[in-house]
């Protein structure tokens, strides 16, 4: 199942900005140093407002995960995708696909660098690639 | 929690035709359902004072019910969204409106018409209808979209933590559909083997489809009266002992125990604690059962077995017809029909009052209710009793 497309809007306009570049920005709260996730609003953990853009690594590690069985129609095969929740080292989860992973090679814990890809008409969205 | 007096018991169920039933809108479900719940109680639609009404996904139905049901000055009305939670929810803001005054006979219902002719159940439900605008989007644009991905991710963050296993799962199927066969309005009543549950299509790994609730159309309603008044009516009144809800919200983030832990957690203690009555002397569970997985992480999150054991718990056979802990005795949503929290509130209300006929339990004297929505994001709890609290 490819990616669906997405559009910008304001709030996300600097992420998609960034994401064209290969870059990954979060929500940042520099008043309580943390992290959120970013679509939010306010900090995840302290529920501070003054969140910021700020870029993050790309880097983290699997949670968890699951797998849409590919489909056959009309001689069309679907492959299997693979949809995973990772945590970023900075702390918010993203929940990615992942367009190479296999089943065997999915596990907890396994690190996982973000990448991004630009769907149809669509900005680039990230994407999860195992390390 | 302050002091109750006589409490709030529920006087009347009314259930219509669920499943594939067509021609119908969820309003007229919702009337249906309503005029019989108040003619089992022995009352008319002119004693309810009171409405409570909870639309299902399709959201075809509301508070203008009322109109629909002719009712003049209603004294209490309203939507009720909290998804699988609501009917608990229901239950619990009916018997405060009653022990405050407010009113003295709600009605509350779920409504819902997904299924229609000539197309597949799973075309009901396509997954959460939004534009893909923003970073909120993200996870959809990914494909996390309907409920049985979702649920997967939770159903696999659990096995891949506590070693809970697939079979294990199908062991919670397996039960509901051994109960299943011995209710007259459950859908699937044929015999169903662990085989069946590992040959059956994969949804989402580690969710097959024998792992996957049922879809429904049809209604439920319930009348929640004074426990004073509901003695002098036409059924054995099942008391509201205690009630509790909690709602976890999962944040998208570090030391999440999304998947790990739910509402129930603290949802069932507290209304254990309001009924004044321990873990152990529940007799019956009708649990939220959307995905099996749903089923096996209450029963840990409620104490009936440690946290991670889950699985061996379900696969001891506990469940089942002759277990240790009775559990979704009427098929629950994987077998029976698919009325969000009414689905294991009126299994409740007919084992509570002895109407359960070939399935019926005999120790009934407390049961445990589960509601369960969003993706183990809202909870609900409700324990009943055919006896008045504290007598």
């Amino acid at each position: 199942m490819a990616l669906a497309a997405v559009i910008r809007d304001d709030h996300s306009a600097p992420f998609f900005e960034a994401s064209a570049e290969g870059r990954l920005l979060l929500r940042y709260s520099p008043s309580q140093d943390t992290w959120s996730d970013p679509a939010a609003l306010v900090c995840a953990t302290t529920q501070a407002d003054d969140l910021q853009w700020r870029e993050a690594a790309g880097t983290g590690h699997l949670v968890s995960w699951t797998i849409k069985p590919g489909r056959r129609r009309d001689d069309v095969v679907t492959p299997d995708t693979v949809i995973g929740i990772v945590e970023l080292d900075e702390g918010p989860w993203l929940t990615l696909q992942f367009p190479d992973a296999a089943q065997a090679d999915l596990a907890v814990g396994r690190a996982v660098r973000v990448g991004f890809i630009q769907p149809e008409d669509s900005e680039h969205l990230p994407v999860g690639y195992l390390a | 929690m302050s002091e109750r007096t006589t409490g709030t018991a529920i006087a009347g169920l009314g259930m219509t035709e669920m499943g594939k039933v067509y021609g119908k809108t969820a309003t007229q479900f919702a009337v249906e359902a309503i005029t019989a719940a108040a003619a089992d109680a022995g009352l008319s639609l002119a004693d309810i004072d009171g409405l409570l009404v909870n639309p299902g996904v399709k959201n075809d139905t509301d508070l203008r019910l009322q109109s629909s049901l002719q009712m003049r000055d209603t004294r209490l009305l309203a939507t009720i969204q909290g998804f699988g939670s609501s009917a608990g929810q229901m239950v619990q803001y009916a018997s405060m409106a009653i022990e405050a005054g407010m009113a003295d006979v709600v009605a509350c219902v779920y409504a819902d018409a997904p299924l229609k002719e000539g197309k597949r159940s799973s075309d009901a439900y396509p997954g959460q209808a939004r534009a893909m605008v923003g970073t909120a989007s993200l996870p959809f644009a990914a494909g996390l979209k309907a409920a049985p991905e979702r649920y997967a991710v939770a159903a696999r963050r659990h096995m891949e933590t506590y070693g809970t296993t697939s079979e294990q799962l199908g062991a919670v199927a397996v039960a509901a559909r051994q109960w299943a066969t011995m209710n007259p309005m459950a859908q699937m009543r044929e015999p169903m083997t662990l085989e069946d549950h590992h040959a059956s299509r994969m949804i989402a790994d580690p969710l097959r489809l024998l792992d996957c609730c049922l879809v429904s159309n049809g209604a439920v309603a319930i009348i929640v009266t004074s426990a004073d008044r509901a003695a002098g009516l036409k059924q054995p009144p099942v008391h509201v002992w205690g009630w509790g809800q909690a709602h976890p919200g999962y944040v998208q983030h570090r030391d999440s125990e999304f998947g790990l832990v739910t509402g129930a957690a603290k949802s069932g203690p507290d209304a254990l604690k309001m009924a004044g009555i321990g873990i152990d002397e529940v007799d019956l569970r009708q649990l939220y059962d959307c995905f099996t997985f749903t089923t096996l992480v209450t029963l840990e999150d409620y104490g009936f077995c440690a946290k991670g054991e889950g699985g061996e718990f379900v696969a001891s056979g506990a469940l089942a017809p002759g277990g240790s802990h009775p559990t979704n005795t009427g098929g629950g949503e994987l077998s029976s029909f698919y009325m969000w929290g009414m689905t294991p509130l009126s299994e409740a209300i007919i084992q509570a009052r002895g109407q359960g006929g070939e399935r019926q339990v005999d120790r009934h004297d407390v049961v445990m209710v589960s509601g369960n929505g969003g993706v183990l994001d809202f909870h609900s709890t409700l324990i009943l009793s055919p006896h008045q609290k504290g007598r």
